[in-house]
């Protein structure tokens, strides 16, 4: 009897031995299983995140400024002396959203908002231009986002940014060589606040005392430096610091702007012409137009309309 | 969950749209248009340039451009005060100008636009930006440590020290905020933050301004004022009409200000 019941907790124990042995091999199978869907799962996050990044690349501001003109405004004395320490520029940078005007399009711009809905309402207009009555359609203008930001530049009256160092020392000597250098005033140097010298790139930024002496300076283009009997001429040039306030996008609404379309067929070609009958028709009120400001077609190769705020 | 998320936003995303809500801005064809293909384009304007004036200093501008440089071409200048002579320098005005700005954008995972604000919102910038601050620190409203707030036009960009905090509060979406004396339903989305990539500053004359520098201690502020104007008028001396003069006087500073005539 023992034994037979031995044996059946025998038979039992390699039974639930087997069964967990089982199991594990199941459950081994499944979690590599998981193991590896999650990596493809990781990867394709990895993959859709980059393409995200990419679509979202679109808003570049990439621009030459053209001179402005510039006039003194007005004097202030603020209470900070960090205010004092740099030559500060600013100004606003926003997007002119771009829209490519296919060849049959029109954009017309009304002067109050209201004409431009209730033109838009009516969707379709009989217009008639030269010999020929188009039929022509409606619709608010699809656009794009655009970037809109502040760029804040600061350039010190107080740093100055020097390269073309020669690696000739040790980087403590070398900046003790460059402190003394700047501070002959002979040389139109001045009191050396401090130093900081990267001797691998072979630049260093020397802060003054005063706040005159870098102006000086920089009038000239480079600058004596001794090291053992010999002059170098290392390169000056003015400390600035840049960076952007009030970042964002926006998404472009038009109110005021309808796009036209319909014009595609039309027998005549002349572009100046065209936009002169459709600014007529929709200047009438009896047409639901009223005041209008701007004409835009495209009977041929598209062109750019740009929108600003 | 996030892997659906980003293949809806990517499918509903048309070209040259962001895939996330901003806020509109309503824009104008004012007649501006190129022929050809669309190019990026963007305009500059409300330039401020504040230029630190030391001490016995002074800034005289002209109505005319060329009395300005007419009055250059003497490096010293000798203005007779009763009896006496104030010898001093003048020099021309160089501003630094950007020439050049490159700037891309990007997704910022550690900040989030806050949008929706209502109508009529009777708080200062400061008090909104607190308000918001306080709200979207608390974890138990899902957020956490605020480490900057701008305010925007149509929203509020928060930055959060931890990543994941923005990503969460940007699945969740909507939030019922005490602005005041109600909730407002506001909206947090993802926020793209721009990038310098280049900046280039050249130096551009002031032609209708002077600067007149190591001006000497002997006269009071309002008195330097009227005799630099006498001076400076006399087409004797090669001066001309001034239309301002603005004095340091040794021992002081004086911030000039100069703005861009358009903006």
């Amino acid at each position: 009897m023992a034994a037979d019941e031995d044996n059946k907790e025998q038979v039992l124990k390699e039974c639930e031995q087997a069964e967990e042995v089982m199991k594990d091999k199941q459950n081994q199978k499944s979690v590599s299983e998981i193991i590896k869907e999650n990596i493809q799962l990781k990867k394709e996050i990895e993959e859709l995140e980059a393409e995200l990044q990419e679509t979202t690349r679109t808003s570049q501001i990439n621009e030459d400024i053209p001179e402005t003109k510039i006039k003194f405004t007005s004097v202030e004395n603020p209470e900070s002396d960090s205010e004092f320490s740099d030559i500060s520029y600013s100004c606003q940078v926003s997007s002119k959203v771009p829209y490519e005007l296919q060849k049959g399009q029109a954009l017309i711009t009304f002067e109050k908002e209201e004409v431009a809905q209730n033109v838009i309402k009516m969707a379709r207009h009989l217009v008639q231009v030269q010999n020929e009555n188009v039929m022509l359609t409606a619709n608010p203008v699809p656009l794009n986002s655009g970037v809109r930001f502040q760029v804040y530049v600061g350039v010190s009256k107080m740093k100055i940014s020097v390269t073309d160092i020669p690696d000739e020392l040790p980087e403590s000597q070398m900046r003790d060589k460059l402190e003394l250098s700047f501070s002959k005033s002979r040389n139109g140097g001045g009191e050396v606040e401090c130093v900081e010298y990267d001797k691998q790139t072979g630049s260093a930024l020397i802060t003054f005392v005063e706040s005159g002496v870098a102006d000086k300076i920089l009038k000239m283009k480079d600058y004596p430096v001794y090291i053992n009997q010999n002059c170098y001429r290392v390169t000056v040039s003015p400390y600035t610091e840049t960076h952007l306030k009030k970042f964002q996008v926006f998404s472009g609404v038009s109110k005021r702007t309808v796009l036209l379309t319909g014009l595609k067929d039309l027998q005549m070609t002349d572009e100046e012409t065209v936009e002169d009958f459709i600014s007529i028709h929709f200047q009438r009120e009896k047409n639901g137009g009223g005041e209008v400001e701007v004409v835009k077609c495209s009977l041929g190769q598209p062109h750019t309309a740009y929108f600003e705020e | 969950m996030r892997l659906q998320e980003l293949q809806r936003n990517l499918r509903d995303c048309p070209q040259g749209k962001v895939p996330f809500p901003v806020p509109e801005s309503p824009l104008v064809f004012r007649g501006h248009f190129q022929k050809g293909k669309a190019m990026a384009k963007s305009v500059v304007s409300h330039v401020r340039i504040c230029y630190p004036l030391p001490g016995g200093s002074a800034l005289v501008t002209f109505d005319d451009p060329n009395v300005a440089k007419q009055v250059l071409q003497q490096k010293e200048h000798q203005i007779n005060v009763e009896g006496f002579r104030l010898r001093v320098q003048v020099q021309p005005l160089e501003l630094p100008m950007l020439t050049t700005i490159q700037v891309s954008s990007q997704m910022n995972d550690h900040r989030v636009l806050v949008s929706g604000f209502p109508a009529g919102l009777k708080l200062s910038e400061e008090e909104l930006l607190d308000k918001l601050e306080i709200f979207f620190g608390k974890t138990k409203n899902g957020g956490g440590d605020v480490e900057m707030r701008e305010l925007l036009q149509g929203g509020v960009m928060l930055g959060f020290t931890e990543a994941g905090v923005a990503q969460h509060l940007c699945q969740m979406g909507q939030f019922m905020v005490p602005l005041g004396k109600k909730q407002s339903c506001l909206r947090v989305s993802p926020y793209m933050s721009g990038k310098i990539q280049k900046a280039e500053v050249r130096p551009q004359p002031v032609p209708q301004s002077v600067l007149v520098l190591n001006i000497p201690d002997v006269l009071d502020g309002p008195e330097l004022q009227d005799i630099l104007e006498i001076h400076f008028q006399k087409p004797t001396r090669g001066g001309g009409e001034v239309e301002a003069v603005t004095v340091v006087p040794p021992g002081q500073r004086g911030l000039a200000v100069f703005t861009s005539k358009s903006g």
